[in-house]
């Protein structure tokens, strides 16, 4: 079974950046399991199928504009992700993961266990720092990462050394 | 009477565009092209070394993260008059020809054939008529009639489940698609082997790049790609092989399935070829440098006035004097302070918003011009440069297309007929079509080179007291791309990107002229305002790219395309 853990947005345009300082987080605190990728990817929009092929499961983690305080850390599942627009507003990346997902679907190729890890932000204003509330919210999402991937592994990496992810 | 149609925004990427247009008796007659979103991103970088912009820049857009890249070192090398070694051209050139490949083959079947391929026509294909017809357009194996009638068969399981899945944008149904049901099926079979494809694509970027997306081995003054024949851990022998055998894939897709199936949708669709030629003079610049100092390249660059391609003027490389002094940016009618034609080093970003209002300021991109005129940039550009100044390989493959839209169309397809809609997506294949055999050729020059005793990477850059200004450019999948830099004490001073999308998404400027995607859509049809396929179909031929003109999100996610006709 392949694992990839993906941070999506733009780290030049403020709280957009949360993917990618979660996967910093991650990969500063903790060392991989086997089979594991962990990447910023940025922006991938159409390139994004490219990354999915060939993983059974992929945990993103992007900025997402819920109706809530910023720094809200919210998990959602694969049908969520897939039924979007209808009900949840997501950052523009978004229909970009659900499109993914679409395409992928129909070639047959799809990761079949997909979640997303989302942080609402505070401001998309371009600019290199995550705001106050959105920093402190990057180590929390960062542990519910962890414990979907442990959930995933049937618990038994939850336990492990904290080097452990 | 005249409707007036908005489509907003009209990209299936990341779109921020806005267009909006008026009808009367089925043609368009009026057209603005306006971005809804503030630019202003090269601000980031003002005080920053120089030797680390490219870092940055390569965030600008997610699509073209290399592109930013190279564009950026090239930009801060030109300041410095700094030489590179033959490997990093050659390296950089790999690099920049894979993204090409791949970015042109995932526009054409994940963006732009929508617009022409009448997915629930396929239900209707025999497969078998399908594989026949597919293995008469080229020598591509993988045309089976059991492989169609996988594909369809995948298609009908699709459209009885209601959902359309990736499919649901497209206008299913409309009287202006009109492809044979088995041309439709082998559009759909290709659109998910092109999904495989695109991924050898970012293996080979990845393999020289150190990672994708965000290449990592760039450095101004070179690359960071050790190289070392006996050691695992550098660019050795094993790693060439696997990379030719990768590009060796990539370049059998695009010269038996790309190029086909967009010579046989053209044939197919020919009075396209009389819509959508808007601004006819082309910009493009030279690329893929074959020596240290860039004065010498595999594709060349010019000015093309008027359509006229006897009156090319050549741009010989980044230290030609026109081209440093012809490229201004007018903001009469974008959102900035000011208004009047600023060279890029001279450039400002003072946002300055207002209401759309067509008669004043209606778009946050600037107007680039080139000695005060608009320009086309882009593939069409790209090619009808190098065909003007007889590159033989750009002959050879636009002879090649022509040839095969004739026999398809009956009719005779000629050079001229590229001056529109269908003549942007010919001329993208034709392109790639050139940059796969060069692929092939700068793999065995940075070979050879290597094999020779070669394994210099890098010239280590000084930089000097007082101010020094540079341009960095590329000739990218959207065509012209420039960042102009001015550096001073070591620490940048200004810094501006003069994106692709920015030249052919240019609003009017001080005296009123249109951009290129404002132009391209006067007078073509729409046969049914609610449902403006055919406007879609032109602005798409550009392959715009929002997202790097223009780089802040809508916070709200709205992403799917609106119309409204009043």
């Amino acid at each position: 079974m392949k694992t990839a853990i993906y941070g999506i947005g733009n780290i030049l345009l403020g709280d957009d950046g949360v993917g990618p300082a979660v996967v910093r987080y991650l990969s500063s605190n903790y060392t991989l399991p086997p089979d594991t990728t962990l990447e910023d990817l940025g922006t991938p929009s159409l390139d994004l199928p490219a990354y999915l092929a060939g993983y059974d499961r992929v945990i993103f983690i992007d900025a997402v504009a819920l109706d809530a305080p910023p720094g809200t850390v919210r998990v959602f599942s694969r049908d969520e992700i897939t039924s979007v627009p209808t009900g949840i507003r997501v950052s523009p990346h978004e229909p970009t993961i659900n499109d993914a997902l679409i395409v992928l679907d129909f070639a047959g190729t799809a990761p079949r266990d997909v979640v997303l890890v989302g942080v609402v932000p505070e401001t998309l204003e371009g600019g290199m720092r995550l705001s106050a509330r959105v920093a402190g919210a990057v180590e929390g999402a960062g542990e519910v990462v962890r414990s979907e991937v442990a959930r995933r592994t049937c618990g038994n990496r939850i336990n492990r050394p904290t080097t452990d992810l | 009477m005249s409707k007036r149609i908005t489509i907003d925004p009209i990209t299936r990427i990341e779109g921020h565009l806005r267009i909006d247009v008026e009808v009367d008796q089925g043609k368009v007659q009026k057209a603005w092209a306006s971005s809804t979103m503030f630019r202003g991103i090269e601000r980031i970088l003002l005080g920053r070394d120089p030797r680390e912009a490219w870092l940055f820049t390569q965030r600008f857009c997610g699509v073209c993260t290399t592109v930013h890249a190279l564009a950026s070192v090239r930009a801060v090398e030109d300041a410095l008059d700094l030489e590179i070694p033959l490997n990093a051209q050659y390296i950089r050139n790999l690099i920049l020809i894979a993204h090409a490949l791949h970015d042109h083959v995932v526009h054409f079947y994940q963006l732009s054939a929508l617009d022409w391929v009448d997915v629930t026509q396929v239900l209707k294909a025999d497969p078998k008529k399908a594989s026949s017809i597919a293995e008469s357009l080229s020598d591509w194996t993988d045309n089976s009639e059991k492989q169609m009638a996988a594909v369809k068969q995948r298609v009908a399981g699709l459209v009885g489940s209601g959902q359309l899945g990736p499919f649901a944008h497209g206008y299913w149904g409309h009287p202006a698609m009109k492809l044979p049901p088995e041309i439709n099926l082998i559009a759909v079979s290709h659109y998910l082997q092109a999904l495989e494809y695109q991924r050898y694509s970012n293996q080979v970027v990845a393999m020289l790049g150190g990672k994708t997306p965000h290449i990592q081995n760039v450095a101004v003054g070179g690359v960071a790609n050790a190289i070392n024949l006996g050691s695992e851990a550098a660019l050795n022998v094993d790693r060439l092989f696997q990379m030719k055998s990768l590009l060796e894939k990539i370049v059998s897709f695009v010269q038996n399935v790309y190029v086909p199936d967009v010579c046989a949708i053209a044939g197919l669709y020919p009075d396209w070829f009389s819509y959508g030629a808007g601004v006819t003079n082309y910009l493009s610049v030279p690329d893929l440098p074959l020596d240290g100092k860039s004065t010498q390249f595999e594709l060349p660059g010019g000015f093309i006035p008027n359509g006229d391609l006897a009156k090319l003027v050549p741009i010989t490389g980044q230290k030609d004097e026109t081209w440093r002094r012809a490229v201004t940016e007018d903001s009469a009618h974008a959102w900035y302070k000011g208004g009047g034609p600023l060279h890029p080093w001279k450039g400002e970003t003072d946002p300055e918003p207002t209401e759309w209002d067509e008669e004043k300021k209606y778009s946050w991109v600037k107007a680039p011009r080139y000695n005060g005129q608009p320009a086309q940039v882009g593939p069409l550009a790209n090619v009808l440069v190098g065909y003007a100044q007889g590159n033989p390989l750009m002959k050879k493959w636009t002879d090649a297309a022509l040839d095969k839209i004739s026999a398809i169309a009956h009719v005779k397809a000629t050079p001229a007929m590229l001056h529109s809609t269908l003549g942007r997506h010919g001329a993208r294949a034709i392109r790639a079509a050139v940059l796969s055999e060069l692929a092939l050729k700068q793999w065995q020059l940075l070979t050879d080179n290597i094999l020779k005793g070669d394994t210099t990477i890098y010239n280590k850059p000084e930089f000097p007291k007082g101010t020094i200004e540079g341009v960095g450019f590329h000739e990218a999948p959207r065509g012209v791309l420039s960042h102009w830099v001015v550096v001073e004490d070591g620490t940048i001073k200004n810094y501006q990107a003069v994106v692709p999308t920015t030249w052919n998404a240019s609003p009017r400027d001080t005296s009123g002229t249109l951009g290129p995607y404002e132009s391209s859509l006067l007078q073509n049809p729409v046969a049914d305002p609610e449902h403006p396929l055919e406007v879609l179909r032109t602005i798409h031929s550009f392959d715009p790219c929002m997202a790097c003109a223009v780089h802040t999100f809508d916070p709200s996610g709205r992403n799917i395309a609106k119309v409204k006709v009043l």
